[in-house]
């Protein structure tokens, strides 16, 4: 797969591996909590240090949160529809300028979600990428560490234009 | 009266106590991720990112920023939108 920054600010991968088009096709899924607890703590974790900070934390339940999860769903709904292009042409993806900040906090949710889904630890971040990939757990890392390296890419794109 | 002023008192000293910007370490975020949104939220140069990124990174946790609980507010809930782990908590005078 390559990835290349153009004139206008997009991004465009090109020549993806049908592995790295599926892995980018369960975006959707992965931010998806599904009810799980660890996963909705980690996504909208507590404002506060202390937990007798009450008042914070009801002015924050009453008018941040809702805030926050509309600011995440409108990300992924932007990055669910570039997503459908790659059913139609799928070695090939385009990220217009104006979507790249919905993709970098998609990529983050999905990686944070996975993390917190399957109890990633430190050390499971450092290990190598397994090369076979044996269960859902090892998918996961994977699927982690490739969104990481997309955000990587997005963000050194953005940096080197701006400066 | 001397209840009245006592509470004027302690209202005034509460509103003008200041209060920090904690983000806390996550061992997925990138570090990279970080530092941009360091200089996204508080208009910091790349080294004083950089700089508060490590501190995450290496001490488990960084003071971004103090001051008036508005102000920490907003900085809160704008690194939340980024997904980082950021806590608001009193400073200690």
């Amino acid at each position: 797969m390559e990835i290349e920054r153009n004139e206008d600010g997009s991004f465009t991968l090109s020549e993806i591996e049908p592995t790295l088009t599926e892995i980018l096709l369960s975006i959707p899924s992965a931010i998806e909590p599904e009810g799980d607890e660890k996963v909705l703590n980690r996504l909208y974790p507590s404002p506060v240090s202390s937990p007798a900070e009450t008042e914070v934390l009801q002015e924050w339940n009453e008018y941040v949160a809702p805030e926050l999860r509309k600011l995440f769903h409108d990300a992924a709904v932007i990055v669910k529809d570039d997503l459908d292009r790659l059913v139609d042409e799928p070695s090939q993806l385009t990220i217009p300028a104006a979507n790249v900040d919905a993709w970098l906090n998609v990529l983050n949710q999905a990686r944070l979600a996975l993390a917190a889904r399957y109890d990633v630890t430190e050390e499971d971040m450092e290990r190598p990428i397994a090369p076979v990939l044996n269960d859902d757990r090892e998918v996961a890392l994977f699927q982690i560490h490739f969104y990481g390296f997309l955000q990587e890419c997005l963000i050194k794109g953005i940096e080197s234009h701006d400066f | 009266m001397t209840t009245e002023t006592l509470t004027q008192t302690k209202e005034k000293t509460e509103i003008g106590a200041p209060w920090n910007v904690v983000v806390h370490n996550d061992p997925v975020n990138l570090m990279s991720y970080v530092t941009m949104v360091f200089k996204r939220v508080f208009g910091y140069s790349t080294q004083q990112a950089t700089r508060h990124m490590l501190e995450v990174h290496h001490k488990g946790r960084s003071v971004l920023w103090t001051g008036e609980r508005e102000r920490a507010e907003f900085y809160i809930q704008q690194l939340h939108s980024y997904l980082l782990l950021a806590t608001l908590e009193r400073a200690e005078s």
